[in-house]
């Protein structure tokens, strides 16, 4: 048992094991592919996508409705809206006529205000790690609804990214049983790989520690090839489309 | 090799077993159906699929081809992360580490979601026998550790369960009657495991891609149980094999362009996460501590070996399987190992070193080269098939008979007077076996066919005899060659004498 050993001393032993595995590991490949270990980043000349696709573009209008299209067809919902107003009320309706009781939200100025605790006196709403001392993964798995903004969207795929942080959870687009996704046009682009190749530019030390692509409600096909929706995630996920 | 699923016996008397079984054989086949006409109509609806397949292709080669490098740029930069990166060149060492983290972490339970890796390892049995809860919470995952199998399918691992066995399995779960229908019993897995999730200690994932220039890794899939297992839990665990690498996010547009489509059929699935280090000091969820676990158990056994390096450029989407005639009819369970249908005649036998033991699945093939025609990165698994035919022959495990048979016939063919003479004496010697034009006894060399086939018997005069007779008819028949086309042929004839090129005469 390495119980009584502190988990920092622990770490730094197994860190010390794991470099010495590691020199071991990477001569074995270079043995194998028969040179001296490979130090300097090679060529790579393949780069990402074929060279016709990245040229690929849609317009504001086909962005929105293939995105509509390909959102809808998996079984997600899709509703168009002009104001983050609208927004707003279109939540508080849904969550009045769902009879919901818990809604959780990122804690982001833009669902601030919202205002849904005025709007929806009797529901009680949670915005994320808004107190240290809160159970956070609790008051999410027990929401009704929860609401996110995406930080952006591919049309080809019918795909929105949300990414964590501080004030952004990963379970509030995870563990309750309704999803909202606030989606502002201008974030919503055509290919998956606009919202791929922003990542190798902002570097490792800036990457978000999860970014998680959505493309509508959580699925499964395991007992004999039938579709059930809502296995763990949420089987119900709306995307507002705002501006 | 596997205790957990029925490896006895050989390929064909495992295929037996499933060819008795009806529903299973019909399971198969509408599945692996479904899936292939989802991928044809995705990769249709994508269009420039080969060019996208060549990229595919093009990326893991060059991943592969410098994989010291790149892995070692991952390794770096995941510990610039935070993540606390491991080696285990084998299972015992894989299992080791597992262990290690799970008695410091004074673990209680484990949630997993899918990973062949894991499975590859039987690293569920090692926790359990260490009186750790181990909890699958894929549905099809969870539904055949139920039932206390494998998997079946690379993509879709319950295939060979119908919903009354499911129904029972998880009947017997719950403690209570739950009816065979597929959203109630959907649901009541959700409700399970809803409680694992949030209770357990150690989340356990595999790993479908890491990206080496930022030290991230990326999980596909629909049901969420990944985003759980690496959202709630306080500690992961990530088995990745050394070759998932992909060199940027860049390429990772190209993986996602191709793993789904060919998987499924689907644009995307619906969730695709990309993981970078543990939760960050201030978020609210996210493991805080977060170890990989980079796997090579036999994998490196491929690389330098130009006939099987390319088997590590598999992205694991069970595309082959489900076009394979040999897998529709037999399913997974019949090919003994973790990885079952093409890739896995290729793979068990590469990732045991142990060519002579899994030798026989090698033969589960008709190497018909649909399997090719359907990876996303082209691996020429039915090429691969023969190689390992070939050094299984050369290790001396081939089958005796069969080279004496092709030395004989080898005999026979080298002298036409000869070969004339053995087909007249069996002509002679077929007589008292032969009843309407066919040979029907199942004796000897034609037990197999004749089993469920008759064998036609040798013809009363072979085509030279008939030679003479069929080359007078027609001249005397065939109208006269024009005399354009007679100078056209007499000119190909006259080049090709001019260019050396002797074969395929005959006199």
């Amino acid at each position: 048992m390495n119980n009584s050993q502190s988990t920092p001393d622990w770490l730094q032993q197994l860190e010390e094991q794991s470099r010495i595995s590691q020199q071991a590991f990477m001569d074995n490949i270079s043995t194998r592919l028969r040179r001296p270990r490979m130090t300097e980043a090679p060529a790579h000349p393949y780069r990402g996508a074929p060279e016709f696709w990245s040229g690929f573009q849609w317009s504001e209008q086909q962005r929105i409705d293939k995105f509509t299209t390909h959102f809808q067809e998996v079984g997600g919902h899709v509703v168009r809206l002009q104001t983050m107003g609208e927004a707003a009320e279109f939540i508080a309706d849904h969550a009045m006529q769902m009879g919901a009781r818990y809604l959780v939200r990122q804690q982001q100025p833009e669902l601030a205000a919202l205002r849904l605790e005025e709007r929806l006196p009797d529901v009680q709403i949670s915005s994320w790690n808004s107190d240290p001392d809160e159970a956070w993964t609790a008051r999410a798995a027990e929401a009704d609804i929860g609401v996110v903004i995406a930080d952006g969207a591919a049309a080809y795929t019918g795909t929105v990214m949300v990414t964590s942080a501080a004030q952004q959870g990963r379970s509030v687009s995870l563990l309750p049983t309704v999803c909202i996704v606030i989606l502002p046009v201008d974030r919503l682009y055509t290919r998956l790989g606009e919202l791929l190749i922003p990542m190798d530019e902002i570097g490792r030390e800036n990457l978000p520690a999860g970014m998680h692509f959505i493309s509508g409600p959580s699925r499964s096909s395991d007992i004999e090839n039938d579709l059930t929706i809502g296995v763990h995630g949420p089987g119900i996920i709306y995307t507002l489309l705002v501006g | 090799m596997n205790p957990a699923q029925s490896t006895q016996g050989t390929v064909k008397e495992r295929a037996d077993v499933a060819l008795n079984n009806d529903f299973l054989r019909n399971a198969v086949k509408f599945t692996t159906e479904r899936l292939r006409s989802g991928k044809q109509a995705a990769a249709t609806e994508h269009g420039n699929w080969e060019e996208w397949r060549e990229r595919g292709r093009q990326i893991r080669l060059h991943t592969i081809a410098h994989l010291d490098y790149y892995l070692n740029t991952f390794v770096e930069n995941a510990r610039k992360n935070g993540v606390h990166v491991h080696f285990a060149p084998d299972t015992a060492a894989a299992t080791d580490i597992v262990m290690t983290i799970a008695r410091h972490k004074q673990a209680e339970s484990v949630v997993k979601s899918k990973s062949m890796v894991s499975e590859e390892l039987h690293i569920n049995r090692a926790l359990e026998l260490a009186g750790i809860e181990t909890i699958e919470s894929d549905l099809g995952e969870y539904i055949i550790q139920l039932a206390g199998e494998g998997p079946s399918h690379i993509v879709i691992p319950a295939i060979h369960k119908n919903r009354y066995q499911i129904a029972e399995l998880l009947s017997e779960d719950a403690g209570e009657e739950l009816p065979p229908d597929t959203t109630i019993l959907a649901g009541y897995v959700r409700r399970k495991l809803r409680e694992k999730f949030l209770g357990a200690d150690i989340g356990m994932t595999g790993c479908n891609f890491a990206i080496a220039e930022t030290g991230s890794m990326v999980l596909f899939e629909n049901e969420g149980n990944a985003r759980m297992v690496t959202t709630l839990p306080k500690t992961q665990i990530t088995l990745m094999g050394m070759e998932r690498i992909i060199p940027s996010w860049e390429d990772l547009e190209v993986m996602a362009t191709l793993l789904p489509r060919s998987a499924t059929g689907q644009r995307l699935t619906m969730y695709m996460s990309g993981i970078t280090g543990p939760k960050r000091t201030a978020d609210g969820d996210g493991p805080e501590e977060m170890h990989i676990i980079i796997v090579d158990n036999g994998r490196s056994e491929q690389l330098g070996d130009p006939e099987f390096q390319e088997l590590l450029n598999c992205i694991r989407c069970g595309a082959c399987l489900n076009v394979c005639p040999v897998y529709r009819h037999i399913g997974g369970h019949s090919y003994g190992g973790t990885y079952s249908g093409p890739i896995g005649a290729v793979l068990t036998p590469a990732l045991n070193r142990n060519v002579a033991e899994w030798d026989d699945i090698a033969n589960a093939s008709s190497l018909c080269g649909a399997c090719y025609e359907a990876c996303p990165v082209k691996i020429p698994l039915h090429d691969m098939l023969v190689y390992l035919r070939r050094r299984k022959v050369e290790r001396g495990h081939g089958n005796r008979w069969e080279s004496l048979g092709m030395k004989g016939f080898a005999v026979l063919m080298a002298n036409s007077k000869r070969l004339a003479l053995a087909l007249k004496m069996g002509r002679i010697a077929q007589k008292p076996v032969v009843h309407d034009k066919g040979i029907t006894i199942k004796m000897g060399p034609l037990k197999g066919w004749n089993t469920y086939r008759v064998a036609p018997s040798m013809a009363d005069h072979s085509f030279r005899e008939h030679w003479q007779e069929l080359s007078e008819e027609t001249r005397r028949t065939a109208p006269p060659m024009d005399a354009q086309t007679r100078d056209r042929m007499e000119q190909i004839l006259r080049q090709r004498r001019a260019s050396g090129i002797t074969g395929g005469q005959h006199e």
